[in-house]
């Protein structure tokens, strides 16, 4: 079958490049724990391990909380959601510049060490600042690995690309210890979670419904967390054709696909209407098409929290929840 | 809808009787330009001194307000240390945030807010038209969805940039409109209801360009930029938008005769002995300019070009050659204002300064037709 000749083709390239990966503009520049890293275009370069971190947003402020780096943070920003509460501590020790998305002269007045931010768009002119000006400054900035598949290693998914972050992460600033028992633990997620899609029989549809806005439904397209979760349940996202991470799309067009299950994100905490999953359930429910689906009446809906749908830290957790999800309704065994 | 009316007759609607050329209004402005009395004379040049004192003063004032306090020691070691002069310099973080980002940010204010008033004031003379200004008139619009394009979409992005898309928006939406306007007349409700109308379409095509083409994050970020936002202020930007304001004031100073006799309506401007197409031509052409590096730079700033001019006659009287020097130092001083409780306000949060232009434009707009007797 030529398409499965193509996959493997494509699961061969992703070893070859995975072989490759820990050589690949990443070198350690010596013993005086001098470092430099590839980040999304950008070589960064260490003479030290940074001791004044500001995070930009919610997903690397808790990627520097998972591997226990509070005391070398001087600033976090633009939080969509609460943080899990496993970090809570931690985070209170975390001065909070701004609520908002960070602007340059806020950035600049904490005089931090490095930038970490999951996406790039978050250095421009009117924010952050672009990073060629930070750069300049003598100040490196991080972006997040999932941000910038082109410049990644061609097949890695958005989990492959988190365990890229912890790498380099855990090499900036020295703690290769906690990165690495951090990606062992995730990957081990990963393969349990994995384990499930051999006993998918008949693989099911699945619509992600990530929020809704205006009253239009945003869901997961393809190239993002659940398209790659799909994936590896052995399950079909629904809107995979459509190559976009979040597509707004209609109830109508949910209705044609009539997907087997949905998995809703709950949002609640961000406090818009309709992001609640209870919200979207209702929603759900009234609508005059959308509620005549099968997986609408019978209730096959798994609810996921909705910021663990975008790239990060805790999405390891949504995977985990759906697995289950698909035990509890049949789907897996 | 009248085809056309003659110049006494639109003097009597409440468009018309805001306009610079309303005759019999109570206002304190003799009825032809002048001939300027010398006490006149003085007092426009003590008023002079007083305006660039207070643009001075507002620049020197505001340089310090943001979300970092900076101080006049700092601000001097930033300044005194490009200038060669033994300082001690500032960390360089700190030294970026004076010299990189708020030192821009101010004089692009006072750029920008002087070249939208001045555009404002050369609009409402050419159009005959008291609400006539960049934003009303849908060109910032047109401005806009150029600048989108050229951002989103990325065409023109090399040869054009966003200044350039930005232009070309600018003077599509102009040509729309004065082609919607062709028959007719320049009567004053028409160009309004045309150029909103025009405004309205741009609005719908940058729209309909985000929505296809942008994911979530994009559009948020054009979204504030269009509300019109000084945060991306640079010494690039900076440069630009002097030339185009020096030129621009330079070109419309010149043209401050014919202006006068645009706002006493073609014929008279035509018996005055202004060559009315190619002037009018012009002038459009230079406002277009203005209002498209201003939207390129900052976005869409709207009520500078409505308030400060009819502010600034009030205060000099309609005469272009004094109005509009006037009119650059008023809106210059505004925005500078206008920008910095955008940056503190809310803080940490940062306001989009067309917000604030907004609220603060709209009071003092029915405050200048009070006192004129209008409302």
């Amino acid at each position: 079958m030529p398409q499965r000749a193509r996959a493997g083709l494509v699961f061969a390239l992703a070893l070859v490049a995975a072989g490759c990966a820990d050589s690949g503009g990443q070198d350690r520049s010596g013993s005086n724990g001098a470092v430099t890293v590839a980040s999304c275009g950008r070589d960064l370069s260490f003479d030290r391990a940074p001791e004044r971190a500001v995070a930009l947003d919610q997903g690397a402020t808790e990627m520097l909380l998972e591997l226990g780096l509070e005391d070398r943070m001087v600033g976090t920003a633009h939080l969509v959601t609460d943080i899990a509460p496993r970090y809570r501590e931690a985070y209170e020790q975390v001065p909070v510049l701004s609520p908002d998305i960070l602007t340059g002269e806020q950035l600049r007045e904490a005089t931090p060490d490095v930038t970490v931010a999951s996406f790039a768009a978050l250095y421009s002119r009117d924010r952050a600042g672009t990073r060629e000006e930070l750069a300049e400054l003598g100040l490196p900035s991080y972006v997040s690995a999932v941000d910038c598949p082109e410049d990644n290693e061609a097949g890695l998914t958005p989990f492959d690309r988190l365990f890229v972050d912890y790498e380099n992460l855990g090499r900036i600033f020295g703690v290769e210890d906690r990165a690495a028992e951090l990606i062992a633990e995730q990957r081990q997620v990963v393969e349990e979670a994995e384990e499930t899609r051999e006993t998918v029989t008949d693989p099911p549809t699945v619509v992600w419904l990530y929020s809704v806005f205006n009253g239009l439904p945003y869901v997961a397209g393809n190239g993002g967390i659940p398209s790659d979760i799909s994936q590896r349940l052995g399950v079909v996202n629904a809107f995979d054709d459509v190559d976009e991470q979040w597509p707004e799309v209609t109830w109508e067009e949910i209705a044609e696909r009539d997907p087997d299950l949905l998995v809703i994100g709950d949002l609640s905490e961000r406090g818009a209407p309709g992001d609640s999953a209870e919200e979207k359930l209702t929603m759900l429910r009234d609508h005059p098409v959308v509620s005549r689906l099968d997986a609408v009446r019978e209730t096959r809906i798994i609810e996921v929290p909705g910021i663990e749908m975008d790239p990060s830290v805790r999405s390891v957790n949504t995977l985990r929840l759906v697995a289950e999800g698909l035990r509890d309704l049949g789907y897996a065994g | 809808m009248p085809v056309s009316r003659a110049p006494a007759g639109s003097g009597r609607d409440l468009l018309g009787v805001l306009h610079p050329s309303a005759r019999a209004l109570p206002g304190p402005q003799p009825v032809t330009p002048p001939p300027v009395a010398t006490g006149g004379r003085l007092s426009r040049t003590a008023l002079g001194l007083l305006g660039t004192a207070a643009l001075l003063l507002s620049v020197a004032a505001s340089v310090r307000i943001g979300s970092a306090d900076v101080g006049y020691g700092e601000l001097g070691r930033a300044l005194g240390g490009r200038l060669g002069l033994a300082v001690e310099p500032l960390p360089p973080l700190l030294d970026s945030l004076i010299w990189d980002l708020r030192l821009p940010r101010v004089l692009l204010a006072a750029l920008v807010g002087a070249a939208l008033a001045v555009c404002g004031a050369v609009l409402q003379a050419v159009t005959r038209n008291a609400l006539a200004e960049p934003y009303l008139l849908g060109v910032s619009s047109g401005a806009s969805t150029g600048a989108v394009v050229v951002v989103v979409l990325g065409i023109g992005a090399g040869s054009l940039g966003v200044t350039g898309g930005a232009f070309t928006g600018a003077l599509l939406s102009f040509g729309l409109l004065l082609i919607l306007l062709r028959r007719g007349g320049l009567d004053s409700l028409r160009i309004v209801l045309t150029g909103v109308i025009v405004g309205e379409f741009f609005a719908a095509v940058t729209a309909l360009i985000l929505m296809a083409s942008g994911d979530a994050d994009t559009t948020r970020a054009i979204t504030h930029w269009l509300l019109g936002s000084m945060a991306s202020a640079r010494w690039d930007v900076v440069v630009i938008g002097a030339v185009t304001t020096v030129v621009g004031l330079a070109v419309t100073w010149a043209c401050a005769g014919a202006l006068d006799g645009f706002a006493f309506g073609a014929d008279t401007a035509a018996s005055l002995g202004v060559g009315v197409r190619a002037t009018r031509a012009t002038l459009l052409v230079v406002t277009a300019l203005m209002t498209s590096v201003a939207v390129a730079s900052v976005g869409a700033i709207g009520f500078v070009g409505l308030i400060v001019p009819h502010g600034v006659r009030f205060l000099v009287g309609p005469t272009h050659r004094v109005l509009l020097p006037f009119t650059a130092l008023a809106g210059a001083v505004f925005l500078v204002w206008a920008d910095a409780l955008a940056r503190i306000a809310f803080t940490p949060r940062e306001v989009p300064v067309g917000v604030f232009t907004a609220l603060l434009g709209v009071p003092l707009f029915l405050l200048i037709l009070r006192k004129r007797g209008e409302l």
